[in-house]
């Protein structure tokens, strides 16, 4: 064989010096030939491509989004990539990064498949082989906090709505301009206190780490704001039958119930409560409970019912306007997440003018001394963002919910509040 | 207090009657053919979805879509029979556990293929309505579904004890060779069998449709449920399981009342353990009927 290839490549000078020499060889010969020019042509465009030869001004500036668009959470995943689509539109239709001479915003999405070891190759993928100024994502915390590990290697920023407060330690690149999750407890304890005097809270909660966690932060702040907790009661999850649960509900004498349960527990819950006349304000927390889908599966049931979310799209007339078009182009209405990153979107062009620099270093250290108060970058709760030192937020809080005639409205608190709470 | 027990024993009993469909169907394929069907919970979801389709896509009201799902079922039921099972009876048990687990996993799997994830649930209109007898309260939709569960059972029973084929059944399940001897085809016998434990957890998803949301897994949750039952109420014994299944949900609710939210199971499992400890073959005792 080794003799073989020898004699042909070394030893047969025909095959280069005579063109009409031995048949088979020299066509074999040729087409390799032929292969290898293509392919080197091939791969000198690709190289080219990448590599930007005309400097960064001129260019598109990429942004980078990390969202699950199949496996369990690709609903959510779905509806962000939508919304992802429409804020660079928007982004460029206004003309783009002005400081980079009009540089329009190219999204590049990969599908994270709803899975922490997926998220991970993805978030390095994207890196390594574009070059980005920046990253939003992943909508579930248990993805983001792993797509913002890497991106803190990688020096890239990422900017989040997910609330997980383990996001604010020990972070640089990482930005979270919405609530963090400990800020939600305490504003459906307040929310309480909105409905009667002296509430009387039934905290009941699915026997899994979600449930416990959250319902634990609800009985710790609960004393300081005033709210008693008079049954506090794990469950299994996936429960056959919600009766004897709001049994017990009724024997405490609560007049608020908090549920920290997933979908099909709280259809259950609430078709209970309704079943035995019972008269509590149901607070469902947010998640699962303040998407459209909530109310296609609920239906009537879900009017009245509380909520909290990072984000809601009746709170500003920016939010509104965003709402309006997302909803001309899917038929939903702009839930928490997906209106959450359009503002961020704004946020990451907001520090690319002021960077005047598509660098992601340069990118991090203009995201970090982002101080909005209007326009599409400011939409949160409150509608001022500035980020202190651990990424957070210093005006970040939570808007209360509640289900009315089919749509969400902002509640609680005053100042984001767009329709008065119903105490049914 | 004597109104909160009274309640927990309400909402027992009604859930227990869906317990009951799914349990009876499980142990009339075990008294009868002599095999463990892993995949009944799997039916109980096709029922569901049957029903959720039927109604969202035909209006057919969830419960009187049962005169659809349960025949539908019932053939399903005799084809497994006759192509799948028939062809693993033997005296090894292992082709047979692997079958109709097999066939759960493919049924779940297709079923999430199919029907992603996603819940889907039913309005109708007394979805959310309910008797109030003083100060107790029984919901519509599960009274429904409890009266027409036991009339089921009922019927089931009248069927084994009166008619010939029910009598064939018994025979079969009592002693197979010598039933065979006697003339009865126990094909023919066991299909029957088959096509009415798959009906039954058709109309257990049918009867659920309107208070329980249909997802993949649903099936999971009633089928543990039953297996307990049917071993609580003696292996193969109908009305053993049917008794069994509304203890079950007496003791689950109570449980939940007075022990823990999460400890309904709990209960569930001491009582079983504790009638297996002085009756191993449960309450039934020897008898298989």
């Amino acid at each position: 064989m080794t003799r073989d290839r020898r004699q042909s490549v070394f030893s047969n000078p025909s095959v280069f010096s005579n063109p009409n020499g031995t048949g088979q060889i020299l066509s074999k010969r040729q087409s390799r030939r032929k292969f290898l020019i293509k392919a080197g042509s091939a791969v000198a465009a690709g190289a080219f491509g990448a590599v930007p030869l005309r400097g960064w001004a001129a260019d598109p500036v990429n942004i980078g989004a990390l969202y699950p668009t199949t496996g369990g959470m690709a609903q959510i995943g779905v509806g962000c990539v939508a919304a992802a689509k429409l804020a660079v539109e928007m982004v460029n239709e206004a003309g783009g990064i002005k400081s980079l001479g009009g540089a329009r915003l190219n999204l590049i999405l990969s599908d994270v498949q709803s899975d922490t070891t997926v998220t991970r190759t993805e978030t390095d993928r994207l890196i390594t082989e574009n070059k980005l100024s920046a990253i939003h994502g992943c909508f579930a915390s248990a993805l983001t906090l792993i797509a913002s590990e890497v991106c803190e290697r990688a020096k890239v920023p990422i900017i989040t709505g997910s609330s997980s407060d383990q996001l604010n330690k020990g972070r640089n690149y990482t930005f979270t301009p919405f609530a963090r999750a400990s800020q939600f407890a305490k504003a459906q304890l307040q929310m309480a206190k909105l409905v009667g005097d002296k509430p009387k809270v039934a905290v009941i909660f699915e026997n899994t780490a979600f449930g416990t966690s959250t319902s634990n932060g609800l009985k710790e702040l609960a004393p300081a704001e005033g709210v008693e907790i008079v049954m506090f009661e794990p469950y299994s999850a996936g429960f056959t039958d919600a009766s004897p649960l709001i049994n017990k509900v009724k024997a405490s004498g609560a007049n608020a119930l908090f549920s920290v349960s997933y979908l099909n527990d709280l259809i259950l819950i609430v078709r209970t409560v309704k079943q035995v006349g019972l008269n509590v304000a149901i607070n469902g927390g947010s998640g699962g409970f303040v998407i459209p889908d909530f109310y296609k599966n609920v239906g009537k049931l879900a009017e009245g019912l509380q909520g909290v979310a990072h984000w809601n799209h009746d709170m500003s007339d920016d939010a509104q306007k965003v709402n309006a078009e997302y909803k001309k182009r899917t038929g939903d209405f702009l839930f928490e997440y997906a209106g959450g990153l359009v503002a961020q979107t704004f946020m990451i062009a907001d520090a690319l003018e002021r960077a005047g620099s598509a660098d992601p270093q340069k990118v991090r250290a203009a995201l970090s001394t982002l101080d909005v108060s209007s326009g599409y970058a400011a939409m949160a709760p409150g509608g001022k963002v500035k980020f202190g030192p651990d990424g957070k937020n210093i005006f970040g809080h939570p808007v209360g919910v509640q289900w009315q005639n089919g749509d969400l409205a902002s509640v609680f608190p005053d100042e984001d509040k767009r329709a008065p709470l119903l105490k049914t | 207090m004597l109104e909160t027990v009274a309640q927990a024993v309400i909402n027992g009993l009604l859930i227990g009657g869906i317990y009951a469909l799914v349990s009876i169907g499980v142990t009339l394929i075990f008294g009868v053919v002599k095999i463990v069907n892993f995949a009944q919970g799997e039916f109980v979801m096709i029922g569901m979805y049957l029903s959720f389709y039927l109604s969202t896509q035909f209006g057919i009201d969830p419960i009187a879509s049962l005169v659809i799902t349960m025949p539908v079922l019932f053939v399903a039921g005799v084809l497994i029979q006759h192509f799948l099972i028939r062809r693993v009876l033997g005296p090894n048990d292992m082709p047979q556990i692997f079958l109709t687990f097999a066939l759960s996993l493919l049924l779940l799997n297709l079923a999430l293929m199919l029907f992603t994830a996603n819940y889907r649930t039913v309005h109708t209109s007394y979805s959310d309505e309910a008797f109030h007898l003083g100060g107790l309260y029984i919901p519509v939709a599960k009274l429904i579904a409890f009266v027409v569960a036991m009339f089921l059972s009922g019927a089931l029973w009248v069927f084994l004890h009166t008619t010939d084929l029910g009598k064939a059944m018994r025979a079969a399940s009592q002693n197979r060779d010598v039933a065979t001897l006697m003339g009865i085809n126990p094909n023919r016998v066991f299909c029957v069998a088959l096509g009415i434990a798959l009906a039954l957890a058709g109309a257990a998803g049918s009867l659920l449709m309107p208070f329980y949301s249909a997802y993949p897994f649903v099936g999971q949750v009633f089928v543990l449920m039953a297996f307990v039952a049917v071993v609580l109420g003696t292996l193969g014994n109908v009305m053993g399981a049917l008794i069994a299944s509304l203890m079950m949900g007496i003791a689950e609710s109570l449980g939940i009342q007075y022990v823990g939210a999460d400890s309904g199971l709990l209960v569930v499992f001491a009582m079983l353990l504790l009638t297996l400890a002085f009756k191993p073959n449960g309450l039934g005792g020897g008898r298989a009927r």
